[in-house]
């Protein structure tokens, strides 16, 4: 699903250069789910950026879902970070002004869908995550693991092949942290690649691997796990629903 | 993608309803300004008779004084009207389909004494060819035809507003006037003529009333009568008498002639060249040899028929448009910065820099088309009060035509791009993953 051979990420002003990543080499298969751990300032977010086309990168080579992506134009990454990609973020990154129902519509609207495809994907997204009767409500009438489950609605909605999660429960009280675990747990195991950035050990354990990244580096790769998960590409919402 | 960018858009417009309210308050002002200058200077440049300008053609020679030319400082300079005597010889050209001499007078009109006391008026003077060369349209009966030109007859025609006075408003064919000391017969009432610029006799205001009454041009001589136009010379007649003035040098009449052709426009000028060739011999036309033919539009041109004034204001105007299209350069700059996060999780869920680009020049252009509509408003409200003391002849008409609705859309449109073009680069321009984590 994702390989990455030597990233070099720099980050330069006119007096530092900073070396966010350096021969940073992974390669994640369909269907798991990898935890990603180091202390802060380690280069995880670049990571997830450069992963999810949010961001480029000085050299090397990425494939994702077998097609290489190093030198694409803005439109054709925004196509992938819309189809192929979710986000789910550590502070949710709902827009405050848009109820929960046009939040979820949000990819929808840059995917091209009719109005009735958007519909049903959004109505069946929200019911996946319990929260199909608060659809008109703001995000700010919402607790935390409400918002996070809302962008885990808008995740699933546009039924990615890979979710990259940066930090999901960081904000969330452990209550909340288990079922959002919980519930991207369930996304894995309908056969969508999850890579997630963590600080928590209670929420690395939930993956199927470990990845330790120090100073922009893959310091200690763990040997992937026999996932027990659906075949791969098999769809969330077909498992899920 | 449209319906949804402008759905975006109105909520970001009324999540701030005061920076929105400056926003359209000053694109407003600008399209209010621009608008009603370009509406008056457009209303100056219009044909007057579309389709038929070209072929109607003024008349001037050079008679003046052979020492020194009609504006002294212009050596090219030559008179704006005509003598009576060659006037009265270019009737005989026989080039011209239609022809006419025309001035006003003015003469007392005696109503009938239970509808008013008499009263002095503005009397045109002209050939019956006046009336179908400048296609003036008829509410009653028509123009007087040639015998009454020729006699003359005691025949008139009345404006709508001189048969409003005199008759309330009825068909009046028939009817009599006492004008001076004789009756006319009113043989025509003409219809809805207003156009906005007086351009058959402009040596006075473009925008001076319309005579309300016509009579034929051969009164002239049996009635004695004079201009209460403008007359000009620069030698005086030679005696006290009538004729004396009508052989005068003084020119105090214009004259028009149609002549739907180039062949008849270049015979036209040898002709009128010839006529004042013939005068020299006679001691007459001192100066170099100095005739004017001229086209409406080209004499509307040439005689400034747009005040200075309209036309500088109007290109003052549009610069104040772009002033104040710039000034929200950083007002709408500081507004999509401050929105940089929404834009950080709309590019990482899947929309592309130019989708970003025009979701923001949709919100400025939205700015553009509310700036316009009350600037369009407040443009007709202020046009209407410029008409209403300006414009003597018809203030209805200094009014945005379909064509200035249209001028004054587009220019919305140019001035909320104008404002956005930039700050909508800029906000499109930030790297996505800028500010997800930040949040």
């Amino acid at each position: 699903m994702l390989e990455m051979h030597n990233i070099r990420k720099i980050y330069r002003t006119v007096t530092i250069e900073t070396h966010a990543l350096e021969d940073f080499s992974l390669v994640v298969n369909s269907g798991e789910f990898v935890a990603v751990m180091g202390p802060s300032g380690s280069g995880k977010t670049t990571f997830l950026n450069v992963a999810g086309l949010l961001d480029t990168f000085d050299s090397g080579t990425y494939t994702l879902d077998g097609k290489d992506v190093s030198r694409l134009s803005d439109s054709e990454m925004s196509r992938i970070r819309n189809r192929a990609i979710g986000f789910v973020f550590q502070s949710f990154n709902l827009i405050p002004d848009l109820n929960i129902f046009d939040n979820v519509d949000v990819p929808l609207r840059y995917r091209g869908l009719s109005a009735s495809d958007r519909k049903d994907r959004i109505e069946r997204s929200l019911d996946m995550v319990g929260l199909s009767s608060r659809r008109k409500h703001l995000p700010s009438q919402l607790s935390g693991g409400q918002q996070q489950r809302v962008a885990i609605a808008r995740v699933l909605a546009g039924d990615p092949k890979l979710i990259l999660a940066d930090e999901p429960t960081g904000n969330l009280d452990s209550l909340m942290a288990r079922e959002i675990m919980d519930l991207l747990d369930r996304i894995n195991a309908a056969g969508t690649t999850i890579v997630m950035v963590t600080h928590s050990p209670e929420c690395a354990v939930r993956a199927q691997r470990q990845i330790h990244v120090l100073d922009g580096k893959v310091v200690d790769l763990d040997m992937p796990r026999i996932s027990l998960a659906a075949p791969a590409g098999a769809g969330i919402a077909s498992t899920l629903g | 993608m449209l319906g949804y960018n402008v759905k975006i858009a109105l909520k970001s417009l009324r999540r701030n309803p005061i920076l929105t309210s400056l926003l359209i308050g000053a694109i407003a002002l600008g399209i209010c300004v621009s608008t009603t200058f370009i509406a008056l200077r457009h209303l100056f440049e219009k044909d007057p008779l579309p389709g038929k300008s070209q072929t109607l053609f003024y008349v001037r020679l050079d008679n003046w004084d052979p020492q020194r030319a009609y504006v002294a400082e212009d050596p090219k300079s030559l008179p704006s009207q005509v003598t009576y005597r060659d006037a009265m010889a270019l009737m005989k050209s026989g080039i011209a389909t239609q022809q006419t001499p025309t001035y006003k007078t003015r003469l007392f009109v005696h109503p009938d004494p239970k509808v008013s006391r008499p009263f002095s008026e503005n009397i045109r003077l002209a050939y019956r060819d006046f009336f179908t060369m400048f296609n003036v349209p008829f509410q009653y009966g028509g123009a007087w035809d040639k015998a009454a030109d020729a006699k003359p007859e005691q025949v008139i025609v009345l404006d709508q507003t001189m048969n409003q006075k005199l008759f309330g408003g009825a068909n009046s064919i028939g009817r009599t006037v006492r004008l001076g000391e004789r009756n006319y017969k009113v043989v025509g009432v003409i219809g809805d003529w207003r156009p906005a610029v007086k351009f058959y006799d402009m040596t006075q205001s473009v925008t001076a009333e319309f005579e309300h009454v016509f009579m034929p041009f051969n009164f002239t001589r049996p009635l004695e009568l004079t201009p209460s136009g403008n007359s000009d010379g620069w030698k005086g007649p030679d005696g006290d008498s009538y004729d004396s003035f009508l052989n005068s040098e003084v020119v105090w009449m214009q004259f028009w002639a149609e002549l739907p052709t180039a062949e008849k426009q270049a015979a036209y000028r040898q002709y009128v060249d010839n006529y004042v060739r013939d005068q020299k011999k006679l001691g007459r036309f001192q100066r170099p040899l100095h005739n004017e033919v001229t086209s409406i539009p080209d004499l509307m041109k040439e005689l400034n028929a747009v005040p200075p004034a309209v036309k500088s204001m109007s290109i003052v105007s549009m610069l104040f448009l772009v002033v104040c299209s710039l000034n929200l350069v950083g007002l709408l700059l500081g507004k999509f910065l401050a929105r940089i996060p929404e834009v950080s999780v709309r590019r990482a869920l899947g929309a592309s820099r130019l989708q970003v680009f025009w979701q923001h020049v949709v919100e400025c252009e939205l700015v553009g088309i509310a700036g316009g509509a009350i600037g369009l408003l407040l443009s007709m409200g202020i046009l209407r009060l410029i008409g209403k003391f300006a414009h003597q002849q018809a203030p209805e008409l200094v009014r945005l035509d379909g064509e200035m609705v249209l001028i004054s859309i587009f220019l919305s449109l140019v001035a909320g791009l104008l404002a956005g073009l930039y700050p909508s680069w800029r906000v499109c321009s930030v790297a996505p993953a800028m500010q997800l984590k930040v949040q």
